[in-house]
This record gives structure tokens, C-alpha cells and sequence, in this order.
């Protein structure tokens, strides 16, 4: 309410920076976006259809990175403390948002501003900083080149600030490597190819400091619901060991139930696996937590490891990381887990999309393929934790076989051929992460039809695989699939974070959410509307994929999934075969009211949404 | 009385104290006799990690027994066995 704002939790205020001529303004927020969008993703997705045109070059000028935030960010909800980067992804080719946690979307709102949208190409490297009302583009020559973290405490020194927030790209980002990442303090925006997108812009480093605040409506109710939240937060079961193990806390948990990934997902037991659980993690490496703005759950882990050839420090390793060089590469050294951490971030590259790239190239040295002449000498058996370790640093400077892997794992299979596609385990050319959705059909349709492809980020496999829902059933996972697609893109526009899921989901927007939502805005939402804007949001961003010309062919599995069972432990058979997958979109896009044709949103839903202008687009 | 093996993982494994215990239950013996069984042993800090607060409920998870996958949701009725071993699936969620 901020600058007059007429909801609560909003400061009212975009900072465009034009790099092209170094113009900065400051726009109002239009109210009806942000009630009809709420912030994030959302209100992200409809200011970038608005100003976007269709099939541009993603690594263009004409692309716009986006850093959005949301009503909740800046105040006591919590875990309201992620921060959405959108644009148009390299990698994907759809409408990206890579979300991260820590502090850095809090502080733009402190500095005044609801998003910041940088459009243009600077002509030399720059670096801009944010302090409140001030705006400078500045020099970042000298930043050039250095990794993440060394450019961050060089652009502490220069401002003499220590608390400023800074996210930043590595070299893979300056060079455009398809799934660069960008990194914020210490947590990353990993996925997509976002950071490729900043380094199109020669723009190294955004650097925010804000001291201003958020004003609510009502600050006891706000006070009142984050209080309860917190209690919910320490005293529900499904959130405990996030504390003590971080999200690692479900690696043995989730090999007992034989839905561990492993092997480039030939299989999901991973014999290793007690030597890279959370349990091992803590009693190994861990010295200390962290937590997020907001946050009571501190999942963050900062580990050490001191000496030796896998000497590093990092903050982690998350469970990706665990799934990626663990199990997926059969590495059960948690030591050479954490060196392969810092490796992606000393080069700024995704580790879901780093790994699962090594893991498709072991399967192909694995069947020979690959043999050491491609790879450079280097020995890349499944489980030899060096040849693991050296891909990394050959990816992060695409060189050799790195160079290959550096595109993901979808073009190097289209340039190596030999059928090799049928262990690229990515869709819409997005890496998975750790998530099965063999046994799990409501997760299958809502990967395949996700817009970001393999992102446990559209769809949660929580409530199939908890035992919630009946994971054998297939009729009904479309809309299954659905909800937890509209509480997922809620949270992703108030910026909550996903971890929260038993408070937030987990299989339909909760009431908690809706309570947090209304007490920031001083709206007062029923269900039945915080559905409708969240369905809106997601038929926002499918608009924008249909526009790009994507359509029902494109919402597939990756072909492993479809065509292999799981071979052996408790989900021993299962997988979805490629007419299951169909009968499943058929229940999905039913559901939503999409065409069956074309899986695009119908004019009769567009106009039910309040999205008409898309109609002439996609119709 | 069936005595059945409990494997459990992270926090609730820090709670039995070890990766797998062994418990005793009263005939006839069900999956539930099991967790009750438990929560008589261990008390509250076991009471903490599986049962929701809010609604009083177990919490949803599944378990592995023996070969077949059951869930706190549908299978609390099933009966054990003598030798029977159950592993708690818990706690699931992604990062």
C-alpha cells in the first residue's frame, strides 16, 4: 500500500532498466493485474505475454528477464521468501520461471519495487545496483569472467555494504550455455537457462539494497496467521527432518520404496545409498543451518569438506544434488557430492541438467557409445566419482565432450543419434529431477503437460506418493494433476516456498494459503476465487506456450518412462506406457476445458478466465 | 503375541534409536497394533512425528510390507504376521 497502492502487501512500483540506453523508470503496478495475477509467476506471465511478442530469440535483445516478487514477500508469513526469475528459456523455449529462496526478494521489495524488468543488451558488461530509490547501471568489466561468489564479494567490497543481496552468473552465463544458472547469495535460480538470459544482456550482477517495508492492511491478522502458520510449521509431521537432515532427510526412505532414480534411471534402488543420506550428510559434512527469510525450517545445510581431493564448502547439498551425483552417477561419496556442488557453482550451471547430461553420457560410454577417445581419457563408468568430477569442469568450460553435454541432453542425443534419445530423461528438454513418476500416474500427466517440462516445480508427486491418494487408480489423476498444478503456481505467485507443501497443497489450494493471502491484500478470497485466479495463471502460461507453437504433441515422458518398468524393489513394474499418458491428458485437458486436438485452452475458457486478448493468438 | 520387525528412517529412526527394532503385538495383530504398540514404547517424541496435530490424524505415508506397499491411509486394518517386517516410508516431499 505503499506510493498508494490499494491492496495490501504490494508496494506499487515496477524498476524497468532499458540496458539498450541505460533508461531507468519506475511504472505503476497495475491494480487489476495484481488482483487478477497476485504477483510471482503470475503477474510475471501476463506482463511478459503483454510485452513479449511471439518466437523470439531467447538469448535476443527482445527477450526480458523479469525478477518478480510477491505480496507475502517482506512480511512474517512463512517461508515467504522466494523470488521468481522469468523469461523466455533458452533451453525450453516456453515461458521460464526459475524460483529461489533466501533473501533477495524481500529486499527489492525494501528497496520499493514489486519486480524489476531488464530488457535490452547493455554494449559492455554491466552490474546494476539498487539502493532504494537510487538506480545505477555501472562497469563490470573487472567482474567479468570471475565465478559467482568472487563476484559478489568484490561488489561488496566496492558498494562497503556487507548485507546487500546480490544474484549473479558465472561463466557459463557470460558465454550462453543453454542451462546456465544464476546465482542468488547462496541459493540458485537453476533451472532454465535463466542465467543465459542475464549474460545475453552482458548483465553480471544485480545487487539490491532496501529499507523501506511492507504495509498490510491489518497487522495483528497478518501477526495472528503467520504465528498459527508457524506453529503448523514446527508441529507437522511431514515437515519434521527438514530441520535436522535438510531436504535430503527422504533419500532412504525413498530407496526403501524403490523410488530412488538411479543409474541414469535404469533403476531406482541405489545399492550406495547409505553412504549419501541426510543421516550421512550431518554426521560427515554438515556444520551448520541456514534458513530463508521468514523461514522457521532452516532446511539449508552449510557443509565443510576440509581436506583431500574433494575438498569444498558449500551450502547443501540438497536432495538434488544427492539424486544428480548420487545415485543417478552411482557416486556414493558424499565428499565428491559436495565438490561436484561447488563445481556448478563455480562455473554458474544447473546440476540437475549437469548431471543428469554425465549420467546420459555414462549410459552411452556404458554401451559404447562413448569410449575414451571422446572423452578425453576420461574414465566415465557409472560410480567412478573423478571421471564425474572432470565432465563437471569440462562442461563448465565446454570443452571436449563438455561441449556436447553443455546443450543438454535432448540436442546431444539429436547429434550423437544411435537412438540415444531413449535415455535422454528429459521432456520438453528440461532435465528431471529426483521425482518418479513410474508409479505415480497424477505426477506423470502433470509432468508431461508442465511448462517447463521436467520440473517436480509444476506438479508435486507428494500426495501419490505419501499414500494420500490411491496411486494405482488412474481415473481422476487429470484433475489431481490439475489442483495441484493451482496450488503450486499460487504459491509461486505469493513466493511461498513449495517445502511448505503440507501447509500449502498438498493436493488443492488450502485454506491456509488463502488465509495468507488474504490477510497480506486484505482481500477476501473464497476458495472457489483463489482457484479461478490460480487457473487463470496457469492458462496464462500455457497461452504462451501455444503461441510459441507448442501443442498436444509436445506433452510427453521422456521415452524411458514410457517404454521400461522399474525392474526391481516394491515398485518392481512400474511405469505409463505411452496410451496410459494419452488417456491421462484426455482426463487432463478435459478437465481444464482445453481442446483434445491441440491441448490448447478453448475460446469458451479464455473468455471464462478474463482472457480474451489471447484469443485471436492461440484460437 | 506377533513379533514383527519396524524399519524406520531420519527423524523417526532417531526416535527408536535404531534402524530397525523389534516389537510385540497382541493378537489378532493389525498394522495399526503395530504404531500403537509403538506409540506405548516410545510415548510423545513418536506421537510428534506421525500423528497431525491439527486433525489428530496419522499422518499419510506408505510402508513397506514385506514385499507389498500399503498406506497409512487404506491398509491400517491388514493383518501381520509372526516375522512380518514393516519399513515406514516417511517422511516423502522433494526439495
Amino acid at each position: 500500500m505503499a506510493k498508494g497502492f490499494k491492496y495490501g502487501g504490494y508496494i506499487g512500483q515496477i524498476l524497468r532498466v532499458n540496458l539498450n540506453n541505460k533508461g531507468i523508470s519506475k511504472e505503476p503496478l497495475r491494480e487489476d493485474w495484481a488482483r487478477d495475477f497476485v504477483g510471482g509467476t503470475g503477474l510475471g506471465a501476463r506482463i511478459f505475454y503483454e510485452e513479449v511478442g511471439p518466437k523470439i530469440d531467447p538469448l535476443g535483445p527482445e527477450n526480458k528477464l523479469m525478477i518478480m516478487t510477491g505480496p507475502a514477500n517482506g512480511t512474517m508469513i512463512p517461508s515467504a521468501s522466494r523470488t521468481a526469475v522469468c523469461a523466455k528459456s533458452p533451453y525450453t523455449h516456453s515461458f521460464f520461471h526459475s524460483i529461489f529462496g533466501g533473501y533477495l526478494g524481500p529486499e527489492i521489495k525494501f528497496a520499493g519495487y514489486d519486480g524489476i524488468i531488464f530488457e535490452g543488451k547493455a554494449s559492455r558488461p554491466v552490474y546494476v545496483w539498487i539502493d532504494d530509490d537510487r538506480v545505477e547501471i555501472r562497469d563490470a568489466e573487472h567482474l567479468w569472467g570471475k565465478n559467482p561468489f568472487e563476484a559478489q564479494e568484490i561488489i561488496r567490497k566496492e558498494i562497503g555494504d556487507e548485507e546487500i543481496h546480490i544474484a549473479t552468473i558465472g561463466v557459463a552465463g557470460e558465454e550462453g550455455a543453454p542451462y546456465a544458472m544464476i546465482l542468488c547469495d547462496i541459493r540458485a535460480a537453476g533451472r532454465g537457462g535463466m542465467g543465459s538470459v542475464m549474460g545475453s544482456k552482458n548483465l553480471k550482477a544485480i545487487a539490491v539494497r532496501g529499507t523501506g517495508g511492507v504495509t498490510v492492511p491489518n497487522l495483528l491478522r497478518v501477526y495472528n496467521t503467520a504465528l498459527r502458520l508457524n506453529e503448523f510449521v514446527a508441529t507437522i509431521p511431514a515437515v519434521k527432518g527438514l530441520s535436522d537432515y535438510g531436504t535430503p532427510r527422504n533419500v532412504a526412505a525413498m530407496n526403501e520404496a524403490g523410488i530412488l532414480p538411479t543409474r541414469n534411471w535404469q533403476t531406482e534402488v541405489f545399492k550406495g545409498m547409505k553412504n549419501i543420506t541426510g543421516e550421512a550428510m550431518r554426521e560427515k559434512v554438515v556444520k551448520g543451518d541456514r534458513a530463508c527469510f521468514a523461514c522457521s525450517i532452516n532446511c539449508t545445510k552449510y557443509s565443510v569438506v576440509p581436506s583431500g581431493p574433494y575438498k569444498s564448502v558449500i551450502n547443501g547439498a540438497d536432495y538434488e544434488t544427492i539424486y544428480g551425483f548420487g545415485s543417478i552417477c552411482e557416486v556414493d561419496n558424499i565428499e565428491a557430492l559436495c565438490k561436484a556442488d561447488e563445481l556448478c557453482d563455480h562455473y554458474g550451471i544447473d546440476l540437475i541438467s549437469t548431471s543428469l547430461s554425465i549420467a546420459w553420457a555414462m549410459e552411452c560410454y556404458e554401451k559404447g557409445i562413448f569410449t575414451k577417445k571422446d572423452t578425453d581419457g576420461i574414465d566415465l563408468r557409472f560410480g567412478n566419482a573423478d571421471g564425474m568430477l572432470k565432465m563437471i569442469e569440462k562442461i563448465g568450460k565446454r570443452e571436449g565432450l563438455g561441449a556436447l553435454l553443455a546443450k543438454g541432453t535432448r540436442d546431444a542425443s539429436k547429434i550423437v543419434g544411435r537412438d540415444t534419445i531413449r535415455f535422454a530423461i528429459q521432456n520438453k528438454g528440461l532435465e528431471w529431477p529426483g521425482h518418479t513418476c513410474r508409479p505415480f500416474p497424477a505426477a506423470a500427466v502433470g509432468y508431461a503437460t508442465g511448462p517447463r517440462g521436467g520440473s517436480h516445480h509444476d506438479i508435486r508427486p507428494t500426495a501419490e506418493k505419501s499414500g494420500l491418494v490411491d496411486r494405482k487408480v488412474i481415473e481422476g489423476k487429470g484433475a489431481l494433476a490439475a489442483e495441484i498444478n493451482h496450488w503450486l503456481i499460487l504459491c509461486d505467485s505469493m513466493l511461498l516456498c513449495h517445502l511448505g507443501e503440507p501447509i500449502w497443497g498438498p493436493i488443492k489450494i488450502s485454506q491456509n494459503t488463502i488465509e495468507a493471502l488474504n490477510a497480506v491484500t486484505g482481500w477476501n478470497l473464497n476458495y472457489e476465487q483463489a482457484r479461478k485466479i490460480a487457473e487463470r495463471e496457469w492458462n496464462m502460461i500455457r497461452c504462451f506456450s501455444a503461441r510459441e507453437g507448442f501443442t498436444r504433441e509436445d506433452d510427453q515422458l521422456p521415452i524411458r518412462f514410457m517404454e521400461e518398468p522399474i525392474p526391481e524393489g516394491p515398485m518392481k513394474g512400474s511405469y505409463i506406457p505411452k496410451e496410459t499418458l494419452e488417456r491421462l491428458k484426455n482426463d487432463y485437458y478435459s478437465y481444464r476445458g482445453w481442446d483434445l486436438k491441440t491441448g490448447n485452452p478453448t475460446k469458451e475458457k479464455l473468455i471464462e478466465l478474463g482472457l480474451e486478448f489471447a484469443i485471436e493468438d492461440i484460437c | 503375541m506377533t513379533r514383527v520387525k519396524v524399519k524406520t528412517f531420519s527423524v523417526i529412526r532417531d526416535v527408536l534409536g535404531a534402524d530397525v527394532v523389534e516389537i510385540a503385538v497382541s493378537d489378532p495383530a493389525t498394522v495399526s497394533e503395530v504404531f500403537n504398540a509403538l506409540l506405548r514404547k516410545y510415548g510423545e517424541p513418536f506421537r510428534e512425528k506421525i500423528w497431525d496435530p491439527e486433525t489428530g490424524e496419522m499422518a499419510p505415508f506408505l510402508m513397506r510390507l514385506n514385499d507389498e506397499m500399503i498406506s497409512s491411509k487404506y491398509d491400517m486394518n491388514k493383518q501381520i504376521k509372526n516375522g512380518d517386517e514393516i519399513a515406514v516410508i516417511f517422511p516423502v516431499g522433494g526439495g
